[in-house]
C-alpha cells in the first residue's frame, strides 16, 4: 500500500503527474492483480466564480496560498489516512502552490482500490477532508 | 502577554495583514488566543466559527498551551481543490 502527497509550484500539469508517479516509492506499491479499480480526479480552474457579492464573474486564474510545511504534511497525513480507512491498495495527491490560469489543473487525486466501490468512496472522502484540514486556500485573479 | 497570530487567505484579506497580535492572559491556552482574537478583532468573527488554530504547523486541540516563540496560525475553513 502506498500513499504520495505533493503540493507543487504552479498547475499540476500530465509531466508533473507523470513524474510523481515514476518514483520508486509508488512503482514499488504496485499491487497488480489486486487492482479491480483505479479512480482519478482532475480538479480544474474554471472560468466563472461567485464573488463576495454573490454575482457570478470570469476569472483568469487562482493564486493557490499554501502554509507551509504544514499543507504538505497535513496532505501526506490525509492520504495515509484515507488509504487505510478505504483499504486502498495506492492514493496520490497533487495540489497547485501559486498561480494556476482558468483551464489548468491544480489538483489531482488518483486512487486504486481491489474494488470500483471504495476507491470511488474513497474519493469523495479525501476531497471533502482536503477542504477542512489542508491549509490551502485559493485567491481569484478578476479577468 | 502579546501573542502573533498568522492569518491567510479572506482572513487576511479582512484583517488587511498576513498577521494580526492579541494580548492573552499569561499561560495562555488555545481558547484564550481564539477568545482574544473575537474580542480585539471583530472583523474576523465571520471565520472564527469554522477556524482552527495551529501550533507550530500542527491542529491544537482548545486546552493546549500556547508557549512563548510558538507560532500560531489561524486556519479556516477555506479549502483548496
Amino acid at each position: 500500500m502506498t500513499a504520495l502527497a505533493h503540493i507543487v509550484d504552479g498547475p499540476v500539469t500530465s509531466e508533473v503527474v507523470t513524474q510523481a508517479l515514476a518514483t520508486p516509492a509508488w512503482r514499488a506499491g504496485r499491487e497488480g492483480a489486486h487492482t479491480g479499480a483505479i479512480v482519478r480526479f482532475d480538479g480544474v480552474v474554471r472560468r466563472m466564480e461567485v464573488d463576495a457579492s454573490g454575482e457570478g464573474r470570469a476569472l483568469v486564474a487562482l493564486d493557490y496560498q499554501t502554509y507551509d510545511p504544514m499543507a504538505d504534511r497535513e496532505l501526506t497525513a490525509l492520504a495515509a489516512r484515507i488509504l487505510e480507512t478505504h483499504a486502498l491498495l495506492r492514493i496520490a495527491a497533487i495540489h497547485s502552490r501559486g498561480r494556476v490560469e482558468v483551464g489548468a489543473t491544480s489538483f489531482v487525486l488518483i486512487v486504486e482500490a481491489a474494488h470500483r466501490a471504495e476507491a470511488l468512496v474513497a474519493m469523495e472522502a479525501f476531497i471533502d477532508a482536503l477542504k477542512v484540514d489542508a491549509p490551502i486556500w485559493k485567491r481569484p485573479i478578476w479577468a | 502577554m502579546t501573542v502573533q497570530v498568522l492569518v491567510f487567505g479572506a482572513i487576511a484579506a479582512a484583517a488587511n495583514a498576513h498577521s494580526v497580535s492579541v494580548a492573552v492572559p499569561s499561560s495562555p491556552t488555545v481558547a484564550d488566543v481564539l477568545a482574544a482574537l473575537a474580542a480585539e478583532h471583530p472583523a474576523l468573527r465571520f471565520a472564527l466559527p469554522s477556524a482552527r488554530l495551529a501550533i507550530n504547523s500542527a491542529f491544537a486541540a482548545s486546552t493546549a498551551a500556547v508557549g512563548p516563540g510558538d507560532e500560531l496560525a489561524l486556519i479556516a475553513l477555506v479549502g483548496g481543490g
